[in-house]
This record gives C-alpha cells, structure tokens and sequence, in this order.
C-alpha cells in the first residue's frame, strides 16, 4: 500500500507534504495519532458514538485549516486542541438542552464536596499503572462534565486557569472552583475504591 | 476553612500565584495544620493523575476510521468547487449590494416623480420641503423650481450637542412666541 512508504516519515516531513495537498501524508498522520484524539474525544464526552464522529469532525478540519498549522507547537498538539474545541461546542449545545438539576446548581459551590473530609492516605499505593489508569477513569466518568472538562484541560492538556477560562466561556474564579472540587471528588473516589479492594 | 484560602492553596500548587503570594502561602500552610492537611491531598491527586490519563483506542479498524474522513474532505472540497454554487456564491457576493443600490435609487426616483407630479402642480406650488427623521441621522430637502435650486441638509443626531448657536436659536424661537 502506498501509505506504507510514509512510515518511517517524521510529522515534520508528512505535516508539509499534507499542506502541499498530499493526501496519502495526511492519512499516515491520521494512522499514528488517531487513538490520542479519539481518546481526548472519549474522555470528554464519555461517548464512544460522539467521540467518533467530533474525532472525525477533527481530523476534517485539521485538513482544511492546515495552511494555519506553523508549527509553534506540534501536530499533535495543534489537532488535540481542534478536538477539545469541538468537544466544547457540543458540550455547550448538550448543556442547553438539559434542565438544570440539584447537582448543577450546587457544583459551582462545591455541592457535598465542602463537606468532604480530607484524604491523608495516598489511594493509589502499590497499584499497577494498569490498574491505577482504570480507577482514574471509573472516577473520571462520576465527575459532571464541568468538573471533568476543567481536571482534564488542567492535568492532561497542562493548560493554565486563564486558557481554561479563555476555552470554557467562564471566569478564572470559576475554573479555579471546579478544579478544587474536581480534585477533592476524584480523592474521595479514589480513597473508596481502596477501601473496596480491602474490603 | 474558607474557600478563599482553600482556592488558594490550590494556585499555590499549581504555580499560578505570583512570588509574594506564594511566599505568604507557604507561611500559612506551615501554621496551619488543616492547610497542610488540604495542600497534602491536592499534590497527591495532581501527582497520581500526571501521565496516567486512561487510555483509549478507536474501536474501529484504521481503513474504516480514515474512510469517512476521506469521504467527508472529498465532499467539504467538492460543494464550493460546483460552477452553480461558485456563480451564486459570487453573485451574492458582489451583486447583491448593486442590487440594493439600484433598489434605492429606483424608490428615490419614484418619490421625486410622484411629488413632480402631484405636489408641483404648474405654477401653484414651486417649492417643496421634505423632512426626514431617523433615529441616527436626520435630513431636510429643498427644492424650487423657479430658482432650479435642490439641497439637501443632513445631519448627526449622535453629534449633536448643546452649542452657543443652539441656545442663540432657542432664544430666537422663544423670541418669537413671545411676540
């Protein structure tokens, strides 16, 4: 097959071949990075059928925008950002449609997370990645999607308060709160979790 | 704890609080035993969540994956490339505004004609004063025939300030009810 020749091809080479309208680079790029925005989708919309079609959506708009791509950061980064963007806007849409709830309303504020006692004994000892990697995602599924927008712009995507604000369409005051609360859930869940493997 | 202090342990950690600030921070949290407490169950979240993001694989093959890609860059570049499309799209572009243009100075022609007609009736009615107000702008037009004369005065409602000549004419007027 053709897209075979491009294997050994670094993401600077294929990245300018693409942008010259080479379609088999593009391809070669979409076989190496292809989990990584899926996964950024998935763990944002907790959605296989959403994550699917918005990682898709991406990688179309990664095609049409590439003349916009410089390389001040790299590929990969760059269609990570296309993907959360997407994932954003149908976040938002989503959000319109649902009613408001008790949880809603109270997620700003903390809800019951104020009233969390603090976890002293780290949850995560001697757990295999494997297993560690399973627990922060059975968690991360609990999180409301506010929560767990903001922990993963913050602890996956590094992203700073002000650019998660910038992203979100909220204040900093606002991404600040849902990280705390965030945080203090994915502790508590994961404290349960050991208490349940001891039990 | 109030959530002042707890937000701020939190930009403590996360390195978002200026030098002077992380320095009072750090003073408190050696103080206070329940921030030392908060603080401690942040960093261990933070740490235990850096790198092990789960790991998530497309749950369909790579030819099917790329298939409805290619499909829908073929379709997206296909559409604005049609001549139908194109022409329309031009037209809609640079006509549609001439059109607009045209549109006015029809209606324009046909409101100076209708008032030939009807107001400046032979020799009765040689002159015409028509005045228009807008929110934004107003504009007063004059017109007589004898003199072969038309203008036409607009002006800025939105620059409009109380001057000396306004009061000057407001006097006049007052003047002029007076007498």
């Amino acid at each position: 097959m053709a897209t075979q020749d491009y294997t050994s091809v670094s993401d600077e080479k294929l990245v300018r071949a693409s942008q010259r309208g080479n379609m088999l680079a593009f391809e070669e790029m979409v076989k190496r990075h292809r989990d990584k925005i899926y996964a950024r989708a998935f763990s944002m919309m907790r959605n296989e059928d959403e994550a699917m079609d918005l990682s898709q959506e991406a990688w179309v708009k990664g095609w049409q925008r590439l003349k916009q791509f410089h390389g001040d950061s790299s590929f990969v980064t760059w269609m990570t950002r296309i993907v959360i963007n997407l994932c954003l806007d149908q976040l938002r849409k989503q959000k319109r449609h649902r009613t408001e709830s008790i949880e809603m309303m109270e997620e700003e504020s903390g809800g019951v997370e104020r009233q969390m006692p603090v976890v002293t004994v780290n949850p995560t000892e001697r757990l295999e990645r494997g297993e560690l990697r399973q627990r922060i995602d059975k968690a991360l599924a609990l999180l409301s999607m506010e929560h767990r927008t903001v922990l993963i712009l913050h602890e996956f995507e590094e992203l700073e308060y002000k650019e998660i604000a910038k992203r979100m369409e909220c204040s900093i005051g606002t991404v600040m709160s849902r990280l705390f609360y965030a945080r203090r859930k994915m502790a508590v869940l994961m404290a349960s979790y050991k208490r349940e493997e001891l039990s | 704890m109030k959530q002042e202090l707890q937000l701020q342990l939190q930009s403590y950690l996360d390195g978002e609080l200026s030098g002077r600030e992380a320095r009072q921070v750090a003073a408190l949290v050696e103080q206070n035993h329940e921030a030392q407490s908060l603080l401690g169950e942040l960093r261990m979240t933070k740490a235990f969540l850096a790198g092990n993001e789960p790991e998530v694989t497309v749950p369909e093959s790579r030819e099917f994956y790329w298939s409805k890609i290619e499909r829908e860059i073929a379709r997206a570049e296909k559409s604005p490339a049609s001549a139908g499309s194109g022409f329309l799209l031009a037209w809609r572009k640079h006509f549609a505004p001439l059109v607009g243009v045209a549109l006015v100075f029809f209606l324009a022609v046909g409101v100076v004609q209708h008032y030939d007609l009807s107001l400046f009736d032979g020799n009765t009615q040689m002159e015409n004063e028509v005045e228009n107000n807008s929110e934004f702008t107003s504009s007063f037009s004059f017109r007589s025939h004898p003199e072969k004369m038309f203008v036409v005065w607009v002006q800025d409602k939105s620059a409009e300030t109380v001057s000396e000549v306004d009061l000057e004419i407001m006097d006049e007027v007052e003047d002029v009810v007076i007498q």
